[in-house]
């Protein structure tokens, strides 16, 4: 019997001295989508960088752990070569890089022997057509000048390619046009299955209407206040974080909260 | 040392014998340079001291060249050796050898090239030849050999258009400690196309004085790529002259450093007439303890008015030893010009190798990953495929500390 595919305990992190992150816990078993939804500034992204191993973010208390081992002290690198995807919210550009030189090398990295130079091109260019990416974008330089849209169009084409066993998605919804929301969520969708994690984080209930969750949290202020099923993204959007907000106050004058922005 | 003089070279013309002298005398009324001279302030001038006693003025490299297509040499194209040159065309050695004009700088140095130069290159492309493919020359450094003082020489006609790739590679196996002092001459005729390749590849026996003058001509462009791989220490004077209306010129150039490797370049960016155009962007990364010195003039005549003139120069340190110091400098007599310039010193940004971490790149090779990028911008506007794949290979070499 295995466990989990991913197990938060009380984690707690802190940037640079400050606490953002305090005390989640959080399991998402294989095959789950978990919907993370929460203001601005309310530490989602930290949440997932953390989930990374981004050398910034301090854990100081509690645990990660990943198919049942504690890897909150495994390197970025490490952490996904073993199968944890973070598509960015905020995608690095890579100047002089092109996106296939990229993807191999990536690919590489992930699959080590289990890599098939002979089937990169034809794996690609389908993969890149199922997410109506024009062929010239692999010749590109990652990121660079990319609009809005096509970065995460790039995020979720390196995930398809890079296959993991655990996704965080970081507002991968943001910014795309009607239709383009429709070919990534069901980007998304052709990759969901048994062996499949999901850690989706929006602002939107849109997408949950093309992604359906297993889960929605409500995240304020660094910590998980409520989970409960679809129902409840449809209630954020109808009553705003007010109400959740409320039940936070006790925390206002230790950090002070930004309202959103 | 005046019969050294004269055995130097086979040139008959009286001209170029008194020019020898002349640089022989230069060369012994000047003292060499200190460190507290302001050209040599970055650079340790006793890098690049030679002493001519004992000086054995023999074949000290080896020239080589591809001859071109018979078509373009009923057309008139010469590419040779400098000595065959001399010996086969006499009037046109008199009218382009030393005609560009004395380099700015490095006064001592450039004394002493014009007393003892010897072996090089000419090349000669015609009024209207417009040639498609690259043309090649090679100078090699023989084993043991002590000093050298090559010379090249590159005319193109008026409405001509070429393609160059000039190398400089060392003796296998390294060496003995060398001096290389070297002058490359280029006049770009009216409406006249050059793209000049130069890829240093000397060993790092070497300490190299390198200057560099081209003069553009009305409406005539010339792209010049740099890569300097190779030497000890490198001191290189690379002047462009937008002479005419229309010149364009865009300069680029790469360097890569290791172990202790010093490269100190110094460009000028000389816009004489209005409408010209020049583009520079040099870039450099340095592992180990190396060390790059860049210093840029831009200077707009008064008379340049509407004239364009960029320049960039990027450092990326490698290692915590690693240093690169640039001096943008400016001389803008004209008021109707666009002018902009940048520096840029640092580490790889960190943000980026996250980002390749994330996707299982270990730190190293994401390292690599961003430099070969950050040199593929220069690298891509090479226009042969074949040298474009040889740099970026070594460039690799070089970063996995081959
Ligand atoms: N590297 C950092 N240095 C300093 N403060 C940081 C850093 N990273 C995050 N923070 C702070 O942590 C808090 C949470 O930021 P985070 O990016 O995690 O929010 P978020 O929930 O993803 O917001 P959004 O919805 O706007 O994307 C913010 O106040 C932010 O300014
Ligand atoms: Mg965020």
């Amino acid at each position: 019997m295995s466990g989990p595919l991913l197990e938060i305990k009380n984690l707690h992190v802190s940037v640079e001295e400050k606490a953002i992150l305090k005390g989640i816990s959080l399991t998402i078993e294989k095959g789950q989508v978990h919907a993370l939804m929460g203001p601005n500034g309310s530490g989602k992204s930290t949440l997932s960088h953390v989930l990374m191993g981004h050398p910034k973010y301090q854990v100081t208390k509690g645990q990660i752990l990943y198919k049942g081992e504690d890897i909150t002290g495994l390197k970025t690198d490490a952490r996904a070569r073993a199968g944890i995807f973070l598509a960015f919210q905020y995608p690095t550009a890579i100047p002089g890089v092109s996106v296939a030189n990229f993807l191999r090398t990536a690919m590489k990295a992930r699959f080590g022997e289990g890599y098939q130079p002979k089937e990169f091109r034809k794996q690609l260019t389908a993969t890149m057509a199922t997410l109506e990416i024009p062929e010239d974008f692999a010749t590109r330089a990652v990121n660079d000048g990319f609009s809005g849209g096509e970065k995460k169009r790039h995020e979720i084409l390196q995930m398809s390619l890079l296959k993991p066993e655990l996704a965080v998605l970081d507002e991968t919804d943001s910014g795309l046009d009607i239709d383009a929301l429709r070919t990534v969520a069901e980007g998304i969708n052709r990759m969901r299955g048994p062996a499949l994690g999901v850690l989706l984080i929006t602002h939107y209930q849109r997408i949950l209407n093309y992604i359906q969750p297993d889960v929605v949290h409500v995240f304020i202020n660094g910590r998980i206040i409520e989970s409960g099923g679809k129902e409840l993204a449809l209630e954020l959007e109808r009553k705003g974080y007010a109400p959740y907000e409320e039940k936070t106050q006790g925390e206002r004058q230790e950090v002070p909260h930004e309202a959103g922005h | 040392m005046e019969e050294v003089l004269k055995r130097l070279g086979p040139e008959s013309s009286s001209r170029l014998l008194r020019l020898r002298r002349e640089g022989w005398e230069k060369f012994n009324s000047l003292p060499w340079p200190l460190k507290t001279d302001e050209e040599w302030r970055r650079t340790d001038p006793d890098s690049f001291r030679w002493e001519p006693a004992g000086f054995d003025p023999k074949e000290a490299l080896q020239v080589s060249f591809e001859t071109p297509a018979p078509e373009w040499i009923r057309s008139g194209v010469i590419v040779t050796d400098l000595s065959t040159a001399l010996r086969q065309f006499p009037d046109l050695m008199e009218k382009h050898l030393f005609r560009t004009g004395r380099p700015l700088g490095l006064a001592k140095h450039v004394s002493l090239h014009e007393a003892l130069w010897r072996q090089g290159v000419f090349v000669f492309v015609p009024d209207g030849v417009k040639i498609p493919t690259p043309l090649r020359v090679r100078i090699s450094e023989s084993a043991g050999a002590l000093a050298f003082f090559p010379h090249v020489v590159i005319v193109m006609g008026r409405r001509s258009e070429a393609t160059l790739i000039d190398e400089r590679i060392g003796a296998a196996g390294g060496g003995n400690p060398a001096f290389s002092d070297e002058m490359v001459e280029i006049s770009v005729g009216e409406e006249g196309t050059l793209r000049y390749i130069h890829l240093q590849q000397w060993g790092e026996n070497i300490s190299e004085i390198y200057t560099q003058r081209t003069e553009i001509a009305r409406d005539a462009s010339f792209l010049n790529i740099h890569a300097a791989l190779g030497a000890k220490a490198t001191k290189a004077q690379i002047e462009t002259i937008l002479q005419e209306k229309g010149a364009q010129a865009d300069l680029l150039g790469v360097l890569f450093g290791s172990d202790s490797q010093h490269f100190d370049f110094h460009t000028v960016q000389d816009h004489r007439s209005g409408q010209t155009r020049s583009d520079l962007l040099y870039k450099s990364a340095l592992k180990d303890s190396s060390k790059a010195v860049y210093t840029g003039l831009i200077r707009i005549e008064k008379q340049a008015q509407k004239s364009d003139a960029y320049q960039a120069n990027r450092n990326l340190l490698l290692s915590d030893g690693a240093s690169a110091d640039s001096v943008p400098m400016l001389e803008i007599l004209a008021d109707d010009v666009r002018c902009t310039h940048g520096v840029a010193v640092g580490p790889v940004d960190q943000d980026q190798i996250y980002y390749l971490n994330s996707r299982g790149l270990a730190p190293a090779e994401a390292e690599h990953l961003i430099v070969e990028g950050f040199f593929e911008q220069i690298l891509q506007r090479i226009p042969a495929e074949e040298l474009r794949e040889r740099l970026m290979s070594e460039l690799k070499r070089r970063l996995n500390g081959a």
